[in-house]
């Protein structure tokens, strides 16, 4: 009994950190087409900003609040000087984030002096469910996903300021003669996908650890779940990640894990295939 | 219509290859030429200037003539950089005493550093370079066995050359001219699993990443369990990729066994052993993974792992002690921990001395046969003497316990346990 209230919480906890950080991945793909290889290393600057809090102010709860204006205003500079220029290319804009990662990637490692470190929650411990016991800081993550999540809904589709960004982004030429900054409106855009993932990377980090490869691995499944999803949705990715969390929560329980990772991965080839647009995908975008 | 290739086009494009050609030559002439800068001068970590350790030198004066060439060969960048730092480290260290003692055959030795960059396939290249340009007289180096496999032919077996391997690993290494100074599964296992099953419990889980260091340590730990009378209870590994094992966690949890055998490594070891605390495991940790450096990886979650090295810092060892203290004194940031090999490197410089004196040469055949019977005295921890016949190294082995601060309490000194590979 213990085993299966273990399996379904980390299940549900794995799902919603999978959430959490294909939505700064998604926001940027499916409005900008452009496929942000720097992604996990936005995600490792968030994570950045809980470790030197941790460091600094004793608790990474400092690090978590200013991190998405941190890694945000990031992500604006990056755009601005560099992603901008790309546009209408996407292999430029490819190659460039990829390089943006790899720098930011390796300054990480070379200033570090051991191969990992650990992050301390700011809310640590665990609670009780029958006999079994389930971290606390898991359950935290869950709630902030889902309150994320209802916040960047609302944002979106209920507000003066989404009604432009997806006037911008449907329809770039008429959005300009309307009078909205287009400019601003991508620069914008990513720097609030840049905020997402760092704000994914600093609510995670004291779940995971500190390493400069952090961002690459999720890097792989945040893209695969994102396309299983469907781009130009606002739910598409986030039921794709659902699904892929779902599966690698609950699968390794009877299956090797590497045997899980292939089945997950065959399977997102064949629905692409069936569905190239995605499950979820608006027709046509 | 007129040919629009016109003068300007043709100048144009003369012009751009005659660049591209420059460019691609004097990359190739600059990765040809510099490398001798990559000597021990190079960023090793922090020194505080004089690197030669007051001498008790014993072999007379200051080594003369031409230099002997030693390759070292580490991962300096890439994800094992850390380590690799560490290893640069007690290269020159070690370098720099044998050199205060008098040399090799009373000539000074000289590092010729390159970076294998985590990257197996960039390890074989300068490996190469090692080999066939600097002509060293030996090669040491390679942190994770899938270095040692790209390069070792490259060093030994076409390049004639000898190659140390100084770390501990899942054994089956018995090439030719290829040395094993780390520990070798058996002796780490033989006197750790009966510890286990007379101190920690009978019932074990055994929990492993997926690559063949711990799928043959834990297959060996299961032989080990289960001829001294007790029960394997679960055996799981995970893909070195993977970003959650959740569903590991939740079966060492659920199998309630009295001892987990780890060889989870970095970076999920981490997340892994604070969960298995946290979700209210009772029995004890243990792995060969585990010393001094554990309490920074995993705090409170370490404090009563169960560890067995050739060396921990407890241990009552004077040559031990002395060299230790030197170390951290001239290169604080690196590390002397039994994980990090850096024992291994220090007496494979030795044990190769020895065999370099013994032969009175340094011609390789004569070198490596009389490696296979090379000692060194003073080895942290106890003599060391490799096996005859089996191009491994006896070791003194020790059981320990890791405590609050990080230290490793000396809990059984095994003696000097002997390899059993390639015999």
């Amino acid at each position: 009994m213990d085993t299966a209230i273990r399996a379904v919480f980390d299940t549900l906890s794995l799902t919603s950190i999978l959430v959490l950080l294909v939505l700064g991945m998604a926001v940027i793909v499916s409005m900008m087409r452009v496929f942000n290889l720097c992604h996990g290393e936005l995600v490792l600057l968030g994570a950045a900003c809980s470790l030197l809090s941790e460091r600094w102010f004793g608790s990474a709860l400092v690090g978590m609040l200013l991190a998405p204006f941190v890694v945000g205003l990031i992500g604006f500079a990056l755009e601005r000087s560099i992603i901008s220029r790309f546009t209408g290319r996407p292999a430029g804009a490819l190659l460039a984030t990829f390089a943006i990662g790899l720098i930011i990637r390796e300054i990480t490692r070379a200033r570090m002096t051991v191969q990992a470190l650990p992050v301390t929650p700011p809310i640590d411990g665990t609670f009780a469910v029958g006999g079994a016991l389930l971290s606390t800081w898991r359950l935290v993550l869950i709630v902030a996903v889902l309150v994320i999540l209802f916040g960047c809904w609302l944002l979106v589709s209920r507000t003066d300021i989404g009604l432009r960004v997806r006037a911008t982004l449907d329809n770039p030429g008429l959005a300009e003669a309307a009078g909205i900054p287009t400019r601003l409106v991508f620069s914008g855009t990513y720097a609030f996908g840049a905020a997402l993932a760092g704000l994914a990377g600093a609510l995670i980090v004291p779940v995971q650890t500190f390493y400069p490869d952090l961002g690459v691995q999720y890097l792989v499944r945040s893209f695969i779940a994102v396309m299983l999803g469907g781009l130009g949705t606002f739910l598409g990715p986030i039921f794709g990640a659902g699904t892929i969390g779902v599966a690698s929560g609950l699968l390794p329980l009877w299956i090797d894990g590497y045997i899980t990772d292939v089945i997950i991965i065959v399977a997102a080839i064949v629905v692409m295939r069936v569905r190239p647009a995605g499950l979820f995908s608006r027709g046509g975008s | 219509m007129s040919n629009d290739f016109t003068r300007r086009e043709a100048l144009k494009k003369l012009a751009m290859t005659t660049g591209v050609i420059g460019l691609g030559l004097s990359g190739v002439l600059a990765a040809c030429g510099d490398d001798e800068e990559t000597t021990s001068d190079t960023a090793a970590p922090s020194t505080d200037g004089a690197s030669a350790p007051a001498t008790d030198a014993s072999t007379g004066g200051a080594p003369s003539g031409d230099p002997i060439k030693v390759g070292v060969l580490t991962d300096i960048t890439g994800p094992f950089s850390v380590v690799g730092l560490s290893n640069q480290a007690i290269a020159q260290f070690t370098i720099d005493k044998i050199n205060a003692e008098g040399g090799v055959l009373g000539r000074p030795l000289e590092m010729v550093l390159v970076d294998s960059a985590t990257d197996p396939a960039i390890g074989a290249q300068v490996a190469r370079k090692l080999v066939e340009q600097d002509k060293v007289a030996m090669v040491i180096g390679g942190i994770a066995s899938n270095m040692r496999e790209a390069i070792k032919s490259v060093i030994a077996t076409r390049g004639n050359t000898m190659y140390i391997w100084p770390a501990s690993y899942e054994g089956n290494e018995c090439t030719e001219l290829v040395f094993n100074t780390g520990q070798a599964p058996n002796q780490q296992l033989d006197p750790f699993i009966p510890y286990l099953l007379e101190n920690a419990g009978k019932t074990f889980f055994l929990a492993g990443a997926d690559y063949i260091y711990p799928r043959n340590i834990l297959g060996k730990v299961r032989e080990l369990v289960e001829a001294g009378g007790g029960t394997v209870v679960g055996e799981e590994y995970y893909p070195l990729d993977a970003t959650d094992i959740s569903a590991l966690q939740n079966k060492v949890l659920s199998s309630e066994a009295e001892v987990l055998f780890s060889v989870v490594v970095l970076p999920l070891s981490i997340p892994f052993h604070k969960a298995i605390i946290d979700g209210g495991f009772t029995g004890k940790i243990a792995g060969t993974l585990f010393d001094e450096t554990s309490q920074i990886l995993f705090a409170d979650a370490a404090t009563g792992m169960l560890a067995s090295q050739d060396y921990f810092f407890s241990v009552d060892s004077p040559a031990g002690t002395e060299v230790r203290e030197a170390f951290a004194a001239a290169y604080p940031d690196a590390s002397f921990s039994s994980t990090f090999n850096t024992p291994a490197w220090y007496r494979s410089f030795y044990l190769w001395k020895n065999a370099v004196e013994t032969a009175g040469s340094l011609d390789t055949d004569a070198v490596a046969a009389a490696m296979d019977t090379a000692v060194f005295e003073g080895n942290p921890g106890g003599p060391a003497a490799m096996k005859a016949g089996t191009k491994h190294c006896s070791l003194p082995i020790f059981i320990g316990e890791v405590q609050a601060d990080g230290s490793v309490k000396e809990l059984l000194s095994a003696g000097t346990i002997d390899p059993t590979e390639c015999g």
